[in-house]
């Protein structure tokens, strides 16, 4: 089937429908369910059903109301949406929040990110914020902690929480905190994985196979198969191996 | 709750598995979200399982992944990826329906997924002594509501029945019932079979894949 483009510049209104390429730089609506090659928007659109694309990139304001699917998935302005979100690939350098849940398997958040209930995928990078209000699922989690992040519960192969660059050039992250120079912190109620090397978080329970808790955390409990190492720096209440 | 729950740190130890698979393998969709029960203990929150689906599944997810991908687990083995475009014609040829099975509901050809799930849990029923008449009750019970099998709600289906006595005639009364657990009838019925539709699902697919 031949299909179509569309480009808004200035301002529109269109209906949904099969496009190859929609284009919006102006200020734009889109009404109904969309399937198309691509999705670029650089000014403000609202898509009202859900949207299906190969590659979307926002860098200006999008807004989806209902569920998007894609295959790469790129904001670097503002981009909302309101249902779940599937993509292979999430790359996010601008404000991503998302209503419902994430699907896919390479995610990576370097502005800030915020989903309503459970981001899953194979790979989560972050050098970014990120709330998550569910469980954060991935084979590999790598955080650069800047800011302050959240999420209810982190559950994977690897777990790799890093504070930023700051103390490692030597200066006291006690200090750090008290004065609030820019180290960011990650706050979680559970942490299990087999690999788990956590600093500056403060969770209620980590459990793991191999734990390295690191300075500036603070753990109520951890519970370990293999080895637990903690650092002086940091506090834990209760150990307990399995 | 009266189901047999096992803690997640006692699943890993029993199977021998990593934290890094199962929570794989709940991504896949390959362990149900429904069995995530999460319950307060005295150290906090924790999660559970239903213990005799959690560990059968696992194993059932070890054996196959030696010849299978994990997306082709996820076809077999995960209830919402139930294939709604399965036509199978022979009924018979499955273990769980069998030829006794097959005469619940009579087609040439093309039975759907749902029909054969229907035709499984009728099977089950004549299998526990139940009369032909009311296992094809189930079948239509069940055939109905093809649906349900594609999403991992834990759906349970039973007949009941109830007897009376009214001048002198003794009457039994059977009735279909669906809906989820716990399922309760009055105090004068009594639950005469009782089948959970996702365990028939499953051994329905597994079925499938052995013939084919």
């Amino acid at each position: 089937m031949e299909s179509q483009s569309i480009s808004i510049s200035g301002s529109g209104r269109v209906s949904g429908g099969e496009y190859t390429q929609v284009r919006i730089s102006g200020s734009g609506r889109v009404e109904g369910d969309v399937v198309a090659q691509e999705i670029r928007v650089s000014g403000a659109a609202r898509f009202q059903g859900t949207v299906k694309a190969k590659e979307i990139s926002v860098s200006g304001a999008g807004k989806f109301t209902d569920r998007v699917e894609a295959d790469v998935l790129v904001t670097s302005g503002s981009c909302g949406i309101e249902g779940d979100a599937e993509a292979k690939e999430l790359r996010s350098s601008g404000a991503q929040r998302i209503g419902g849940s994430f699907r896919g398997h390479y995610v990576r958040v370097s502005g800030v990110l915020h989903v309503a209930r459970d981001m899953e995928t194979d790979v989560f990078t972050s050098s970014g914020k990120f709330e998550i209000g569910g469980l954060l699922s991935a084979d590999r989690v790598e955080i650069k902690l800047v800011g302050d992040s959240r999420a209810r519960e982190i559950g994977g192969e690897n777990i790799d929480i890093r504070a930023s660059s700051g103390f490692s050039f030597g200066f006291s992250l006690t200090r750090g905190f008290r004065m609030g120079v820019g180290i960011g912190t990650l706050t979680v109620g559970e942490i299990e994985g087999d690999n788990v090397h956590l600093e500056a978080t403060t969770a209620d329970v980590v459990r793991g196979k191999i734990v390295h808790i690191g300075p500036g955390c603070r753990i109520g409990r951890v519970e370990y198969a293999e080895s637990l190492d903690v650092h002086p720096e940091a506090e834990v209440r209760e150990k307990v191996k399995r | 709750m009266d189901e047999d729950l096992i803690a997640k740190k006692d699943v890993l130890e029993e199977a021998g598995i990593s934290y890094g698979q199962l929570y794989r393998w709940k991504r896949k969709g390959l362990i149900p979200e429904a069995w995530f029960i999460r319950k307060a203990t005295v150290t906090g929150q924790e999660t559970f399982f239903p213990r005799d689906k959690i560990l059968p599944r696992i194993e059932q997810i070890r054996s196959l992944k030696e010849e299978q991908s994990l997306d082709e687990l996820v076809q077999i083995l995960a209830p919402e990826a139930a294939p709604e475009t399965v036509k199978h014609d022979d009924p018979a040829a499955l273990s769980p329906i069998g030829t006794e099975g097959r005469k619940l509901l009579w087609k040439e050809r093309g039975y759907t997924f749902g029909e054969l799930v229907a035709l499984a849990c009728g099977t089950h029923a004549l299998r526990s002594g139940t009369r032909p008449a009311e296992a094809k009750l189930l079948v239509d019970l069940v055939r109905t509501e093809e649906t349900v099998l594609r999403t991992p709600t834990g759906m349970t289906a039973l007949l009941g029945e109830k007897a009376f006595e009214q001048e002198g005639f003794s009457v039994r009364l059977t009735l279909g019932v669906l809906g989820h657990e716990p399922l309760k009838v009055d105090r004068e019925s009594r639950v005469k079979h009782r089948v959970d539709l996702e365990k028939i699902a499953e051994q329905v697919k597994l079925a499938l894949r052995e013939v084919t």
